[in-house]
Formats: structure tokens, C-alpha cells, sequence
């Protein structure tokens, strides 16, 4: 429903016949997730623990500063979503039909918010990675033979006058308002029933009423915000592009002008993706929220997770810090090969170097070779914090030097280099035994301490935050990088290396940054490992690793930051959580794998899902790639290239298409 | 001088065995620009079907070799059976997952061919175990002295397989139809459809051949080696590729030229002397390789004999 047909706003909180379609689609949407969570997962628990310690001080054995961060994690939650649904109602054109949504909400939400409740948070993730790309299949084939046409974007929303921010704005409103009425309600009744069957302290009930009172309210307010966020990035028929040109062009007024002029026919293409358009859900916008709550969860997660999960929370984020190297790794791994476009066989290499950096210098591996004293073990995990930089320097250093002789190759040949470097530089490490301990490697390598925080104490807390702020550094920088003039130097010499020199792209220095920086991280990476693990094993820098690292980055989506990230959790996920339990659950008589298992050891004897981890991950490989060969997140200049591979298929035929139809214009476009 | 000699004589066999393999990376490559990181592991299960086609024949190491015509026509039908089944393992994969991705970006089916490798792997675990599999020493091992170098009978056979394989294969790229076209789709898919070439079927052809060869491979790796176990093939493939690289990669005299360079470079690296590398040459060996590699690469960046293209633009 276009927007310029809907009638002038009025200050009214009952909403016109139109709008209504869309409350209930959205607030139907967002509510049973939440309410998933809240009332199925442990939510509600949190949310109780949290209010009676604060409200009866004394009656619980929680920690005050954990129940004081429970509670800030649960306000962020809900006022983001009772944003989100001010600015889905305001971003929907009400052109996608309400069972298609809905349908992609309980994929894309309750499946996740099942598989994780029932199967733990990393397993559940991995296995909807392995079911996602088969729904996007089974999708298309629908739709295929349905005839499916999506639905066109709106034309005039990427103009607005006053009239028409006003009624966004009012949609907005709405939204907000009525989803958290609807909120309330579900609430309140469920309260109630728990207070009549005796399961809820009567204290709790002063926050009943309260949160009946104000959630509407806030609901209101949350609604605005969410409605000033959709229009924030719309263009105003004054002057152009709004907001969106802020941040650039502090050149003289004239240049900044021709800029501006320059860049609004591709403010408006990407405004197609960033306002109201038909999929609200995929929009930048949307984005944000998806953001600040993924941002929230991973803060928080250390506190919440005895509650969502249960006893065994150490052992869990063990694994996570674990998790995150590889985050770090693929991250780096993509600056060479999704960035750059050099395909790098032997990232594994820089990963050696960093490890073994802090390995030989953080333990008493380099004094004994020196015949020095050993420095005092307290003093060395300083040393940590400057030797981390070092790492990741020497690892540049190296990726440079390795950058150096492929300069002249292109493509396989030069993966062959990489692979090659990847190959020797283990096999230094190796037979270097002097210094590096050989085939046993290097034990006692210190951890890190920063004043009074030690990370060497059992609590694996530390390491998740260590790990959660280099990641947090990696992503930063990645994003910085990739908008700079070398990230776009880059780009430009993966998708033509002539034309990028003869546009005055350095192919040289280019080139080796790309490299000299992709080392970086692996370097980080190495030296953290090498303090998590306490020691270094040479057994951890084969190709196999190399390779994983990069079916991490392809899986993901190569070239985009959010797709590489999924990609390395769901890869480490996939190979070290859900396949290294397949024989523990397969034990279990209750369990489906149970007679799966029986099955194939009737045929083969002594079989067990061990002895067939890397099959099952080949297969898992094999499908990703043939259902989704563009990865799980593809980069968005990646996903409009295969498009305009869909149309080029179609070329031959768009000869016959008629003067003045949609068709004959594609072909004449000029990009 | 001797030492060197005889390192020599063992390099070209093993180079031999090595271009066989490579002639399947550099086809492949040659026609859809994959590398195949699956080749090395259908030349591992290649391995495991010679050894259970001579288990078939009631063969096995305690047993007596068969000789004369008995023993030519075992190894034939060996040679065959491996040769086949190779081939069809690769069309199979082929078919299942490379082509659904003839479209897609260029590092799909490169993560495709790493799922298969491993997928291949975890076969010949579960079929042979996870141990070293004893290959029969069916063939009569003769040894000939030219001077003060030592030949076996097994090295000749070697040699003389893998040089009738390599100009039949010659032969059949340069001199037949099937051959034209595989070159024709090479050089350009589309216009090579134009022409009235069946693509997909090339490119399956293409699969079939450089699996066979890779079966043949196998056969003469186990009666000069007289052993396999199931990660063989992903070490052999890595130092194949690297061959076909060091020649030219789509280059099939370039595949003979590289395999057997880098055996030559084996050989010779397990001369170098502990004083000059720790624990000695072999223990470097591949390093060596890939640091002669990277030098040649650095002087000539097409490979050896691999045409220096202008770019296209």
C-alpha cells in the first residue's frame, strides 16, 4: 500500500483499516518470538531472579552486580524490540503477504530459539546454518513454480514531503504502542496465572502493575524512535540526499556538490535497501536493532547464561574463547581473499609465527636458549600486552615478505605460493628444535594479567572478554579498512588488477597491505592461542587448517564482515561441537542417532560417528556449497553482481523486448 | 657422483608416479580452472582397489606370485579394473559436485573439491582402517647394474607405464576429435558450445581420463612403494598439483616436465647434509620443494613451459 494513498495522520492512537493489517502482521511476528523466549526459554526466570533480589535484598544467594547486569541486559532487550516494531511498521510497504512473513519468522527466529534451547547455543547455531541454505533452496524452487515475482520497490519513497514523514511517523507510533500493549496483555495474563497457581511471590506483583502501566508508554516513545530511525536515511525532496552525505565531502562547496549530485542516484539505489521498502525485515535499518541485540546477548552473556543454559557455564565459555580465534583468523583471512581477491593457501603459516612468537618469548623457552636467567613468570605475563603487538607485526613482516615474490602471479600460481609458504614455515618450526622445542612443542607458556585481572585463574570469563575485545578491534578495523581508499584499492584490483592500474591503483603496495595486514590478525590470533592453550603444538599448523580457515570464509560469504563471522562459529561449530558429540548423543538409547547408529554398526562393525567426522563435514561442505554457492551472508555488492548475472542470462531475449518496457532499459543502462 | 646418480634414478621414478598424477590436475584445470583437491584422494582409493582386485585373485603378500602370463594378465586386469574405477569415481564427482556449480563463484567449487577430499578420506579409512595397507610385491624384483648404479625391474615398469600413459594421452589430445574439442571448451566454453561441442560431456570425459590416470598411478605407486594408507592421497596430490603448477598448470607436457622435477628435487634434498639443515635433507624435503618452487615461480610466473597470456581485457 503505497504511503501517499494512506490519509493525513491524525493525533489518534486507533489505527485506520490499512495500518491494522500491518499491526497485526507485525505485531504477531515480533510477539511470538518474544514471548519464546520470555515464557518458554528461561527468560522469565532471569527476569524474576532479577526483580525479587532487587526488590527483597537478602532473600537470594545472586550477586548484586550480577543481578544489576541481568537487569540491564533485559531493558536493553525489550525497548530494542519495541523499537524494531515501531520501525517495521513504518518501513512496510504492506506488499509482502503476512504468511510469507511469518513463515520466515519462524525459520529465521523460532527455529533458531528452539534448535538453541534444545540443542545449546553453538549447536544450535551450526545446524540452522546447515538447514538455512536448504530452506533458501526449497524457497526458490517454490517460488519458481509458483511464478513468484517479487514485489516491485516503491518509487516514491525515497522522496518524502512533510505529509508523508508525518504518516510514517504515525505508522511508527503505532506500532510501537500497540506492540507493547499487546506485550503487556500476554504478560499480565500469564502472571496472573502463575500468581493463581502459587508460582509467583506476591512481591512481584507491585511490578505487575507497574510494567502494565508503563510499557504502553515507553511503547509509545520506543515507537517514535523506531519511526525517526526508518526515516532517517530518506531522501527529502529539499536537498537531496539527507543524512546520508554528512559524513563525507569536506571539500569546497562546488566539489561537494558535484558529489552529492554524483552520489544520489546511488543514495537512491541504496536507499532501496535502507528505507521502507517491501522486505522491512532485510533493511539497514533492521539491521541496527538485529545489532544492538546481538551486541547486548554477547556482552551479557557470561552473566545470563547459568540461567538460559543452566550448570556447566565455564566449560561453555571455554569453548567460546576458543571459538573466537577463529573469528579473528577467518576475519584476516578475508582481508586477502575476499577483499583482495588473492587466494592464500597458507594463512595457516601467519597463525605459526604469532603463536610461536609469544610461545618462544612467554615461556622459558627463549632464556634457557640464551642461557639467561628465567624472568620472574609475574613480570612475563606482562609482557603479553606489547608481545601480542609484536606478534601481529612479525606476522605482517612475514605476510610482506611472502607478498613480495607473488607480485607477478596471478591466480592459481599464486595460491600455489601461499600454499608453499604455508607448507615450509610449519617445517622450520618443526626441525628449528632449538628454539622451538621441535615435535613436542612448547609448554608453559604464560597468560596474560593486567592489573589484578589474571587470566591465568580457573574462570574462563577473562578469555571471553579478552577474545571479545579483539574481536571487537578485528571487526572495527575490517569495516574501517574496507570503506578506506585501500579497501576500495583493493576491491578495485579483485575485480579487474588492469583497470585498476591504469585507474592509478598501486598494484604493489596494494597488494603487500593486503597481505602485510591479513598476517596481522593471524598473528593476534597465534599469540592469543598460544596464551589460552598455555603452550604451543606444532600439530595445529597443517594445510588442513589452512583449508578450514578458508571454507569458513567461502561458507560465510566471501567479503562481507557479518557473513565471515557466521561462517567461522558455524565452521568451528560444526567440526568441534556438533560432530565431536555425535557419539555421545548416539549413546543415548532415547535419541533419534541412537538407531541410525545401530543401523550402520549392523553393516559395519565397530563403526562410530568418529571415525566419519571429516565425511560428515565434507558432505555438510558439499551442500552448503551446491545450495548456496554465494555463502550464507553474501556481501551486498557480491549478491547485486550474481543479480546482474540473472539478467545477463536473459539478454538474448530482452532484444525482443519492446521500446519503452522495463526489459529494453536494463540493457542500456550505464553503471 | 654415484650418490647422485642413483638419487636420480629414483627421482624419475618417483617423478614418474607424480606426473601421472598431475596430468589429472592440470586437465582438470586446463578446461574449468579448478583445482582439483579431490584428485589425490581418488588416487588413494585407486590404491585400495588395486589391493582388493589382487586380494580377488587370491593374491596376498604370504601367498607366491603368479608368473609369466599369469602375472601380465593380473596386472592388466588390475591396471584396468584401478584405471576404471578411478574414472568413474571421478565423472561420479564430477557430476555431483562440480557441476551444479559451473556458475558459481570461483571459490565454490573450490571448498566443494576440499568437501569431497575429505569425504574420500573417510571412505578408505572405513574401508582399510586407519593403518598402513601392505601392498603385494607381485612383480619379480630384478635388479640391473649399469656401472655402479643400481636399476630395479619395479622402476622400469614404472617408467615404461607412465611414458605409454603420458603419449597416449598425448596422442589423444593432439590427434583425435575428443581431443579437439577438450581444447576447444579449454580455450573457450561458449563458443566451443556455438561450434556444436557437447560441453558437459567434454568436461566429464576430461574427469574420466585424468581419474584413470591417476588409477594407473596407483597401481605402480604400490608395486614401487608396496605400501598405502588412507591420507596418502592428500600429501601425493599436494606435491602433484604442486608439479603441474611448476609446469605450467593446463599444460600437459609441463604436468611430465614438473613430476618429474620435483621427484628429481626429492631425491637429491635427502643428499643435503645435516650441518647445513638440522636432522638433514629429507626431513626438509618438502620445504625444499615449495622453496624451489617459489623461486622458479618467482622467474617465470606462468610456470615452466605455461604460455605467458596477455590478460585479457
Amino acid at each position: 500500500m503505497p504511503i501517499a494513498n494512506t490519509l493525513v495522520p491524525t493525533r489518534t492512537l486507533v489505527p485506520k483499516r490499512d495500518i491494522r493489517m500491518l499491526l497485526i502482521k507485525w505485531i504477531v511476528g515480533l510477539l511470538v518470538p518474544v514471548a519464546v523466549f520470555t515464557f518458554i526459554w528461561s527468560g522469565e526466570a532471569i527476569i524474576n531472579n532479577a526483580l525479587l533480589s532487587l526488590l527483597m535484598p537478602g532473600s537470594t544467594t545472586l550477586n548484586i552486580s550480577i543481578v544489576i547486569q541481568v537487569a540491564i541486559f533485559i531493558l536493553i532487550f525489550y525497548a530494542t524490540v519495541i523499537a524494531l516494531a515501531g520501525y517495521l511498521v513504518a518501513a512496510d510497504s504492506g506488499q509482502r503477504g503476512m504468511i510469507e512473513l511469518w513463515i520466515d519468522i519462524a525459520v529465521f527466529v523460532l527455529l533458531p530459539l528452539f534448535l538453541v534451547i534444545s540443542q545449546g547455543l553453538i549447536i544450535g547455531l551450526a545446524l540452522c546454518a546447515i538447514i538455512w541454505p536448504v530452506y533458501f533452496f526449497a524457497r526458490r524452487r517454490v517460488r519458481q513454480m509458483r511464478h513468484y515475482t517479487p514485489p516491485p520497490p516503491l518509487q516514491n519513497l525515497n522522496t518524502l514531503d512533510a505529509e508523508q514523514r508525518a504518516n510514517l511517523m504515525s505508522r511508527a507510533t503505532l506500532g510501537g504502542f500497540w506492540f507493547s500493549v499487546a506485550l503487556t496483555v500476554v504478560w499480565l495474563v500469564t502472571d496472573l496465572i502463575f500468581y493463581i497457581s502459587g508460582q509467583l511471590p506476591t512481591t512481584l506483583l507491585i511490578w505487575v502493575a507497574i510494567r502494565t502501566i508503563v510499557l504502553p508508554i515507553a511503547g509509545y516513545f520506543l515507537g517514535r524512535l523506531g519511526g525517526a530511525i526508518a526515516l532517517r536515511r530518506t531522501l527529502t525532496q529539499k536537498n537531496g540526499a539527507n543524512g546520508e552525505n554528512d559524513t563525507d565531502g569536506t571539500g569546497s562547496s562546488t566539489s561537494k556538490r558535484q558529489l552529492e549530485a554524483l552520489s544520489t542516484t546511488r543514495v537512491r539505489e541504496e536507499a532501496k535497501d535502507l528505507v521502507p521498502n517491501d522486505l522491512p525485515l532485510r533493511s539497514t535499518g533492521a539491521q541496527r536493532f538485529y545489532l544492538i541485540l546481538v551486541v547486548a546477548f554477547v556482552l551479557f552473556y557470561p552473566v545470563i547464561d547459568p540461567f538460559l543454559f543452566g550448570s556447566g557455564t565455564d566449560g561453555r565459555l571455554a569453548g567460546y574463547g576458543d571459538a573466537g580465534y577463529y573469528v579473528i583468523l577467518a576475519l584476516g583471512l578475508n582481508i586477502v581473499v575476499g577483499f583482495a581477491g588473492l587466494l592464500d593457501l597458507g594463512y595457516v603459516a601467519f597463525f605459526a609465527i604469532g603463536a610461536y612468537a609469544w610461545g618462544i618469548v612467554g615461556s622459558t623457552q627463549l632464556t634457557n636458549v640464551l642461557n639467561l636467567a628465567p624472568v620472574n613468570p609475574h613480570l612475563l605475563s606482562w609482557l603479553f600486552w606489547p608481545m601480542i603487538i609484536v606478534a601481529a607485526l612479525t606476522a605482517a613482516f612475514f605476510g610482506v615478505l611472502l607478498g613480495a615474490p607473488t607480485l607477478r602471479l596471478r591466480g592459481d600460481y599464486l595460491a600455489i605460493v601461499t600454499l608453499g609458504f604455508g607448507e615450509i614455515v610449519p617445517i622450520v618450526f618443526l626441525e628449528l628444535d632449538k628454539y622451538t622445542n621441535g615435535p613436542n612443542g612448547i609448554v608453559g607458556v604464560q597468560s596474560p594479567s593486567f592489573f589484578g585481572i589474571d587470566w591465568s585463574v580457573v574462570t574462563p570469563a577473562p578469555y571471553y572478554y579478552l577474545i571479545l575485545a579483539l574481536i571487537a578491534f578485528t571487526i572495527f578495523t575490517n569495516v574501517r579498512l574496507r570503506d578506506s581508499r585501500l579497501g576500495r584499492a583493493w576491491i578495485a584490483i579483485r575485480e579487474d588488477e588492469i583497470a585498476a592500474a591504469s585507474s592509478g591503483v598501486n598494484l604493489v603496495a596494494t597488494k603487500l597491505f593486503a597481505f602485510g595486514t591479513g598476517a596481522f590478525f593471524s598473528g593476534i590470533a597465534g599469540a592469543y592461542h598460544a596464551a589460552k592453550l598455555g603452550g604451543v603444538s606444532p600439530d595445529n599448523f597443517s594445510f588442513g587448517d589452512s583449508v578450514i580457515y578458508l571454507a569458513m570464509v567461502v561458507i560465510g560469504g566471501i567479503g562481507s564482515i557479518p557473513g565471515v563471522i557466521v561462517g567461522a562459529l558455524a565452521v568451528y561449530a560444526i567440526n568441534q561441537f556438533l560432530l565431536a558429540q555425535l557419539d555421545s548423543l548416539a549413546a543415548d538409547p532415547s535419541n533419534p542417532l541412537f538407531a541410525i547408529h545401530n543401523a550402520i554398526a549392523h553393516v559395519f562393525p565397530g563403526f562410530t560417528f568418529g571415525n566419519v567426522r571429516n565425511l560428515i563435514f565434507g558432505v555438510i561442505l558439499v551442500v552448503i556449497m551446491i545450495f548456496r554457492p554465494e555463502g550464507l551472508i553474501p556481501s551486498a555488492r557480491r549478491r547485486r553482481e550474481l543479480h546482474r548475472t540473472a539478467d545477463e542470462g536473459a539478454e538474448v531475449g530482452s532484444l525482443d523486448v519492446a521500446p519503452g518496457a522495463p526489459g529494453f532499459e536494463s540493457e542500456v543502462r550505464v553503471e | 657422483m654415484t650418490l647422485f646418480l642413483q638419487e636420480l634414478v629414483i627421482g624419475i621414478t618417483t617423478g614418474a608416479i607424480y606426473a601421472l598424477i598431475a596430468l589429472g590436475y592440470t586437465m582438470v584445470y586446463g578446461i574449468i580452472e579448478l583445482i582439483n583437491f579431490a584428485h589425490g584422494d581418488v588416487f588413494m582409493i585407486g590404491t585400495f582397489v588395486c589391493v582388493t582386485i589382487l586380494g580377488a585373485f587370491g593374491i596376498t603378500n604370504s601367498s607366491s606370485p603368479p608368473a609369466g602370463f599369469a602375472l601380465v594378465g593380473v596386472l592388466l586386469v588390475t591396471l584396468l579394473g584401478s584405471m576404471l574405477f578411478c574414472a568413474v569415481l571421478g565423472v561420479v564427482i564430477e557430476r555431483v559436485a562440480y557441476r551444479p556449480l559451473r556458475n558459481a563463484p570461483r571459490l565454490a567449487p573450490l571448498i566443494s573439491a576440499i568437501g569431497v577430499s575429505l569425504i574420500l578420506e573417510d571412505i578408505g579409512k572405513l574401508w582399510k582402517g586407519i593403518n598402513l595397507v601392505s601392498f603385494p610385491q607381485i612383480f619379480p624384483q630384478i635388479t640391473y647394474y649399469i656401472g655402479p648404479i643400481t636399476i630395479s625391474s619395479v622402476n622400469i615398469l614404472v617408467i615404461v607405464v607412465a611414458l605409454v600413459l603420458m603419449v597416449a594421452l598425448q596422442w589423444l589430445v593432439t590427434r583425435t576429435r575428443t581431443g579437439r574439442a577438450m581444447r576447444a571448451v579449454a580455450q573457450d566454453r561458449e563458443a566451443a558450445a556455438l561450434m556444436g561441442v557437447n560441453v558437459n560431456r567434454i568436461i566429464a570425459t576430461t574427469f574420466f581420463i585424468g581419474a584413470a590416470l591417476a588409477g594407473a598411478a596407483s597401481l605402480i605407486y604400490g608395486l614401487q612403494y608396496g605400501s598405502t594408507i588412507f591420507v596418502l592421497g592428500f600429501q601425493l596430490g599436494l606435491v602433484a598439483f604442486t608439479a603441474a603448477v611448476l609446469g605450467g598448470i593446463g599444460n600437459l607436457v609441463g604436468a611430465m616436465l614438473g613430476g618429474v622435477l620435483i621427484g628429481v628435487i626429492e631425491a637429491l634434498a635427502s643428499l643435503i647434509p645435516d650441518s647445513v639443515l638440522p636432522h638433514g635433507g629429507a626431513a626438509w624435503h618438502v620445504a625444499v620443494i615449495f622453496a624451489i618452487l617459489i623461486l622458479i615461480l618467482v622467474f617465470r610466473p606462468s610456470g615452466l613451459l605455461g604460455q605467458q597470456t596477455p590478460e585479457k581485457v
